[in-house]
């Protein structure tokens, strides 16, 4: 099976030169196919962590986005019990010219700034908007309870 | 073409499943929404009309396991029925008796399942089975 040269060169670069706090790895059997770290950005109740996602390119890709979803348990307005990530550039305003770089700067950023008022996870969101305070400590808590590697 | 791995096909699935599938006969969705790896389902089957099953609502469990959609999952009837490829001890499918478990290939799903599991129930042996009683379990 054949890659597109697109997608081999985004994962060489990937792999050479990987952006702070993410890593990507294509799998040996299905190189459309990424296990993917975020390290939880700086001054956000997910520092400290390191997030678990999968990553895939569709048939259409780049014409289409990829699929990411998180593995890894968090509490956050924008990401649903089952890891699906509400953010615009995975769905309407996704472009050709990004790449899966980009597109995972952006998951990292939205962790730092959740938008309670585009939720996917309503009760999160309610939580979010109702007792920031309360939710932020919550949102810790997951964070030291499933994304921290115990040793 | 692009293969799509385990997860992303059934979190297309139960997408699908949430939409609604069809002329709502079949049915099915997550056991519990809180399972990330997506193993656990209830699929639900409305019998067909002018057969013994018709009206009766049977709810079916579907696991799919780590290799799935390259291979099946598996198939139980928590209702009880009376049909040649269900185990009358525990409602379990046997999937040589069921051709597209037999005959399983990446492009079936749970919704083909289901689909095929209730054009079984019409078949001209299967249609007129004597069957227990109507909301019984195994």
């Amino acid at each position: 099976m054949s890659l597109p040269k697109r997608i081999v060169k985004e994962t060489e670069r990937l792999v050479a030169d990987p952006a702070p706090g993410i890593t990507a790895s294509p799998h040996d059997d299905n190189m459309r196919y990424f296990d993917v770290t975020i390290s939880g950005p700086g001054g956000s109740p997910f520092e400290g962590g390191v997030f678990k996602l999968e990553l895939f390119l569709p048939e259409e890709y780049p014409m289409s986005p990829p699929k990411v979803r998180f593995l890894t348990k968090i509490y956050h307005p924008n990401i649903d019990k089952l890891g699906r990530i509400c953010l615009d550039i995975l769905k309407d305003k996704w472009s050709p010219a990004l790449q899966i770089r980009t597109v995972l700067l952006s998951i990292q950023a939205l962790l730092s700034s959740p938008n309670p008022d585009d939720p996917l996870a309503a009760d999160v969101a309610k939580h979010y908007k109702e007792d920031l305070k309360g939710a932020t400590q919550v949102s810790k808590d997951w964070t030291n309870k499933y994304a921290v590697e115990t040793a | 073409m692009a293969k799509v791995p385990r997860n992303f096909r059934l979190l297309e699935e139960l997408e699908k499943g949430e939409k609604g599938i069809g002329d709502g006969s079949c049915s099915y969705g997550l056991e519990d929404g809180d399972d990330i790896m997506m193993s656990n389902w209830n699929g639900t089957i409305i019998g067909p009309g002018h057969t013994v099953h018709e009206n009766r609502i049977y709810s079916l469990k579907i696991v799919c396991g780590e290799t799935y959609p390259d291979s099946p999952p598996s198939v139980a009837f928590k209702s009880r029925v009376n049909l040649p490829f269900v185990d009358q001890t525990n409602g379990t499918v046997d999937p040589t008796k069921l051709p597209v478990l037999a005959n399983w290939t990446r492009n079936n799903s749970i919704e083909t399942i289901l689909v095929e599991i209730r054009r079984e129930m019409a078949t001209f042996n299967n249609r007129k089975l004597p069957q227990p009683p109507e909301g019984s379990f195994f």
